[in-house]
């Protein structure tokens, strides 16, 4: 392979990484919020993400074929859609479970009650992809379409020789997640719901005394959360094959996103999902394709253990 | 002409775990009343306002607040009834903008539908919180950082105003300042406040009536001027 | 009978039974139950013995377990090695790779301390499915089946299993008995005022987290001569550490059984349906685990043998730790004396030291010096920087400028608990009890500082409660105590360390009159001890007639300094404490 060739592998590559990048970092968004806000460590991002795609997925199944917006454009609506469905879900949950052992009740269990929350959601976790194991079955499924293997071609860049080639799917799913992103951040920057969510993160306690019910707040952020990683995963799922244990690695991949950008901040757990989609990309470019995710998981050990506060928070708008 | 009772505490015991911070605590607020509970550090001043907060359950006693029964209502739907809570040690947002604090202290109904004239009269009571409010809280002095928070506390219309140790940790000027805009806000709004103090001299001069806290029981109660000269508070503190 | 005696009296009973068990069942996939049973408990006595006791949840003793099944694998496929030697092997190396992970991430807390962990196990598993070992099966040694544990008779495995779960069981006994298990037990509860009573948390989580990971390594091990194949996601995935946290958490956290209790309700209970459902609801074993932890963690959020215990015996307060009573109460108060030879000499010495937080200044160019010997009153309002002050002193904090130096030696790089044992002690504003260990076992925790042994810490701990005359309520939870109860105790566990110099934190704050008398009694007698004593308070009263002289802050910075007398005079104090209008109305 000459240098020219190299250049255009690195550009594909990072191409590529920024229109994953961006899905990450919807997710990374979601998964901030629940801790900004809740100071919950959810270990069950990942199969909320899970539920986004199988919900795209049985829709798709289902109603694909009168979609109004034609084969398309449906899945990406649908993966819009998955957000307010799993925001219920994840209200639901967080009324039955999560609740009782966060915020001021959790500060009065005993001990071990600082890691309850994290337990808890370990053993949602576990149910959600076991259950999904039985509900959806085990054999990888997709929603892609032709979107999904066509791309646009941009170039050539130098020469006559190095084009990029743009995946038009991704890059659909890439500006939508870009576009719920920043509806999302004006949400929390602008609005009196957005303004309340921010003070019960900063000083529960405060928030009491202004009159702010803080319960309604952790409920309503941890169903935003899991509303947004879960149209993260409506997007991703046109892109790639998925099975109910898909969760798992994909919550690594969010941790390390939302601690690169510094835990809580909306602008850092984007940045830092989209850090994370480039490195993965071009690393593929020198290592084997296995140990992608054990370079962002390496990454991730070494950005938390040296630089836990993270790269991109901003501390003076965390959300 | 006696003044309708606006707060009143009987009989309260309140704590933490199985021991009783506050024991047998009975106060009194009536309308446009300003009120001093003072005492040192350890007294219980804190729970005591937690306590009306409903941040702290109590184990006995009562709380009404007008003819409401305080105790049956939900913390954080106190501040709708009127009840606007200064705490010890500001507690701003921080990572709020000083308009946002203001905002959040309107969040209850009667704050938000007088926000525009009570956002004027903060920024002319601390005009330091106009020439700055798209800066964020946690990036100001101790001293706008108070201003802040008694403006929040303000901006909620309220009927009572509890201030928990404006004075925490404050230069001497600046502490003046507070105290000063603190009476010519009570004296031109005609709002009753509580007040709980560490420095005695000025939470008794402005005081309608005060209370002396220790060890969690009132020891001491009447008018400033009696308590003034009651060697008791010198000794409180002083040891003299 | 001691405890740990009773415990083995116990453990050996379990093993008999449970072998008779193993003789009497017939069927052969019970008995293949019987074997994988026990190597689960072995995993939650793992999980248990570090983050049971320590209170630092693991997310990642898959990693462990993971490498301590490939080694043994691996060393039979490459190079014949038998898994007698290789299970030891794997002990070693799960302890030595715990350690190794231990090193690093012991810079974190909570919940980042839980995150980090879980990458380790899901790393190796990628690198592990790189390197080409998707699915390693053991051969078949058919010519030596016992020097290659492939024996004919299932019930050998049962036997093996159960030795190493006896082994695991023995450890844990005796460790949380000893000078460890109560050392754990304080980091758990409060890992600051672990570090304050002169406890090297650093080295006890890292004893802790090695002779996990061994444990680990050793069910691995065997694991995979039980299974004969390894695959990276049935040791290194999520499932595995999630199985180890379960187990432990199900049962009982931080006692000896539970973890074995767990792993026996939950293990048969999936496999059993598993067998039964496999097909027609593939992932039922996730579901099982996964709604027993939630349900532990709504209903029983110690564990179930906890909840029993307070069905059992309703109104008793959980108790942690050794429970010793006391062992002399003859003890002598002189042994917390310290000579007085260098009464009056320079024992502390602060020099402009700062500390800023954020925009706040903390700490102004302080200096002064504390005099051997000497009781130093230091006093100001709220917000006057004292209690930063002692953080500074006992090295919670580091200044930003200047330097501490204590019998000339500098404090600058010291850990707290270094700090403590060269002879500062210190108690709380806001007392930390450890709430669940009895009064004497929060007193020896002290005690340890300076002693490795039990009946020596137990000793000065005895002297110490003595002195502040908490002997009746020795055998009380940290947690059920007065105020006045928990300075004293404080105070005690501050003394137990044998400490040259006592910081004491607002000892006074919120007592009634005759309690602070009371206080004051034990402090003058802690001064005749000859120790120096340097106390902080909010209000002067009483104290003028303690101490020696005064410090007087206000923002940091150094108002005053003197004899009481002329410090209740100063109008500067007058101000700062009751306002200036005090002044202008005199």
């Amino acid at each position: 392979m000459d240098a020219l060739q190299y250049l255009e592998n690195f550009l594909q590559s990072l191409v590529a990484g920024l229109l994953m990048g961006a899905m990450y970092g919807l997710m990374c968004v979601g998964l901030t919020i629940i801790f900004g806000v809740m100071r919950v460590i959810n270990f069950a991002q990942g199969e909320f993400m899970m539920l986004g795609m199988y919900f795209a997925y049985f829709c798709f199944a289902w109603f694909g074929t009168y979609a109004f917006f034609g084969g398309l454009w449906f899945p990406f609506f649908l993966a819009l859609l998955a957000g307010p469905a799993v925001f219920l879900v994840g209200v639901l949950l967080h009324r039955l479970l999560i609740n009782a052992v966060t915020g001021r009740r959790g500060n009065k269990l005993e001990a071990q009650g600082h890691y309850a929350q994290l337990v808890l959601t370990l053993g949602v976790a576990l149910v959600l992809q076991n259950g999904g194991l039985f509900l959806f079955g085990s054999s990888p499924v997709s929603v892609a379409n032709e979107l999904s293997y066509s791309a646009w071609e941009w170039g050539p860049v130098v020469g006559d020789r190095v084009s990029v080639f743009v995946n038009q799917a991704q890059t659909i799913s890439a500006l939508l997640a870009l576009v719920v992103v920043i509806g999302f951040a004006m949400l929390m920057n602008k609005s009196r719901l957005g303004k309340s969510l921010r003070a019960s993160a900063d000083n529960p306690d405060a928030a009491i005394y202004m009159g702010i019910n803080v319960d309604r707040a952790h409920r309503l952020a941890f169903g935003f959360g899991v509303g947004i990683t879960a149209i993260g995963g409506g997007l991703l799922a046109s892109n790639a094959p998925f099975q109910p244990y898909i969760g798992t690695e994909y919550v690594i991949i969010m941790y390390a996103g939302v601690v690169l950008g510094g835990l809580g901040s909306i602008r850092g757990a984007f940045l830092g999902g989209l850090s994370i989609g480039v490195l993965q990309q071009v690393s593929a470019i020198i290592l084997p394709n296995q140990l992608q995710n054990t370079v962002i998981f390496i990454c991730f050990l070494i950005i938390i253990l040296f630089r836990p506060q993270g790269f991109f928070g901003n501390k003076d708008r965390t959300a | 002409m006696t003044k309708p009772v606006l707060l009143q505490l009987d009989n309260i015991c309140a704590g933490y775990g199985e021991i009783d911070v506050l024991q047998d605590i009975s106060i009194k607020l009536l309308e446009g009343e300003l009120i001093s509970v003072v005492g040192p550090n350890g007294a219980g001043k804190t729970t005591l306002f937690k306590t009306i907060s409903g941040i702290v359950t109590p184990s006995s006693g009562q709380i009404h607040f007008r003819e409401n029964d305080l105790l049956g209502v939900e913390a954080s739907r106190r501040a709708h009834l009127g009840l606007a809570h200064v705490p010890e040690g500001r507690q701003v947002f921080p990572s709020l903008t000083i308009l946002e604090n203001l905002e959040m202290g309107a969040f209850a109904e009667k704050g938000r539908a007088e926000f525009k004239e009570n956002l004027e009269k903060i920024i002319s009571w601390f005009p330091v919180l106009g020439e700055r409010r798209e800066q964020l809280a946690g990036t100001l002095s101790g001293g706008e950082q108070q201003m802040l928070a008694i403006g929040r506390g303000l901006a909620a219309s309220p009927d009572i105003l509890m201030l928990d140790e404006p004075s925490m940790g404050l230069a001497p000027a600046i502490v003046d300042e507070i105290f000063e805009r603190l009476i010519e806000i009570h004296r031109t709004s005609e709002l009753s406040v509580i007040l709980v103090e560490q420095r005695v001299a000025e939470a008794l001069h402005f005081a309608n009536r005060a209370y002396v806290l220790e060890a969690g029981k009132i020891i001491l109660s009447g008018k400033p001027e009696e308590l003034q000269n009651d060697d008791r508070i010198r000794q409180a503190y002083l040891g003299m | 009978m001691s405890s740990v005696r009773k415990d083995f009296l116990h453990i050996g009973l379990f093993g008999l039974v449970y072998m008779i068990l193993a003789l009497l069942v017939g069927n052969s996939y019970y008995l293949l139950i019987m074997t994988i049973v026990p190597v689960w408990a072995v995993m939650g006595l793992s999980w248990n013995l570090f983050s049971g006791y320590s209170g630092l949840v693991s997310f990642g003793h898959a990693a462990f377990f993971g490498l301590g099944a490939y080694l043994v694998a691996l060393c039979m496929v490459v190079w014949d090695l038998n898994p007698w030697l290789t299970i030891m092997l794997a002990t070693a190396v799960g302890g030595l790779s715990a350690l190794l992970v231990g090193i690093p991430t012991f810079r974190l807390r909570g919940h980042y301390f839980a995150l980090a962990m879980l990458a380790y196990p899901l790393a190796l598993l990628y690198i592990f499915e790189w390197l080409g070992y998707q699915e390693v099966a053991l051969p078949m040694k058919r010519e030596m089946p016992v020097l290659y544990m492939q024996f004919e008779n299932p019930v050998a495995y049962i036997a093996l299993a159960l030795a190493l779960l006896l082994a695991a069981l023995g450890i844990t006994s005796i460790l949380s008995h000893s000078r460890f298990g109560m050392s754990l037990l304080a980091i758990k509860l409060d890992e600051d005022a672990a570090e304050a009573a002169g406890i090297n948390t650093l080295y006890w989580k890292l004893i802790a987290i090695t002779i996990s990971g061994a444990l680990a390594g050793a069910a691995g091990g065997f694991y995979a001569v039980v299974l004969l194949v390894v695959t990276p996601l049935a040791v290194f995935g999520m499932l595995v550490s999630a199985q180890a946290l379960i187990f432990a958490m199900f049962g009982g956290v931080g006692t000896l059984w539970g973890p074995v209790l767990g792993a026996f309700i939950l293990v048969p209970l999936s496999e059993l349906l598993y067998a039964r459902y496999a097909a027609d609801f593939p992932g039922i074993q996730g579901v099982i685990y996964g709604v027993a932890i939630i349900a532990v963690i709504l209903f029983a959020p110690e564990g179930i043998l906890w909840k029993v215990r307070s069905i059992l015996k309703p109104g008793q307060f959980r108790m942690l730790g050794s429970t010793a009573s006391i062992t002399d109460l003859e003890a002598d108060e002189s042994l917390l004396a310290v000579s007085q030879s260098g009464a009056g000499e320079k024992i502390l010495e602060v020099a402009g030291v700062s500390k800023a937080f954020g925009g706040l200044q903390a700490t102004d160019q302080l200096s002064f010096a504390v005099k051997s010997g000497e009781l130093l009153g230091i006093i100001g309002p709220n917000g006057a920087g004292k209690t930063t002050l002692f953080n500074l002193l006992n090295g919670f904090i580091k200044p930003d400028k200047g330097e501490i130096t204590f019998q000339g030696q500098s404090l600058m790089k010291k850990r707290p608990n270094k700090i403590c044992a060269m002879g500062i002690a210190r108690t709380f504003q806001v007392a930390k009890p450890f709430t669940h260990l009895s009064v004497l076992d929060n007193v020896v925790i002290g005690a340890y500082v300076h002693t490795r042994s039990k009946e020596e810490a137990s000793r000065h701990a005895s002297a110490a409660i003595k002195l502040v005359g908490l002997e009746n309520q020795c055998d009380l939870p940290g947690a059920n105590l007065t105020n006045k109860e928990l300075r004293l105790m404080e105070l005690a566990r501050a003394l137990a360390s044998l400490p040259k110099l006592i910081l004491v934190d607002e000892i006074l704050a919120g007592l009634d009159p005759d309690a602070m008398q009371e206080m004051l009694l034990v402090l003058e007698k802690v001064r005749k001890l000859g120790i120096t004593i340097v106390i902080i308070e909010h209000s002067m009263q009483a104290m003028v007639k303690l101490v020696d002289r005064f410090i007087v802050l206000d923002h940091g910075a150094l108002l005053a300094e003197g004899r009481p007398e002329e410090i209740v005079k100063n109008p500067q104090v007058i101000e700062a404490y009751l306002g200036k209008k005090w002044l202008e109305n005199d």
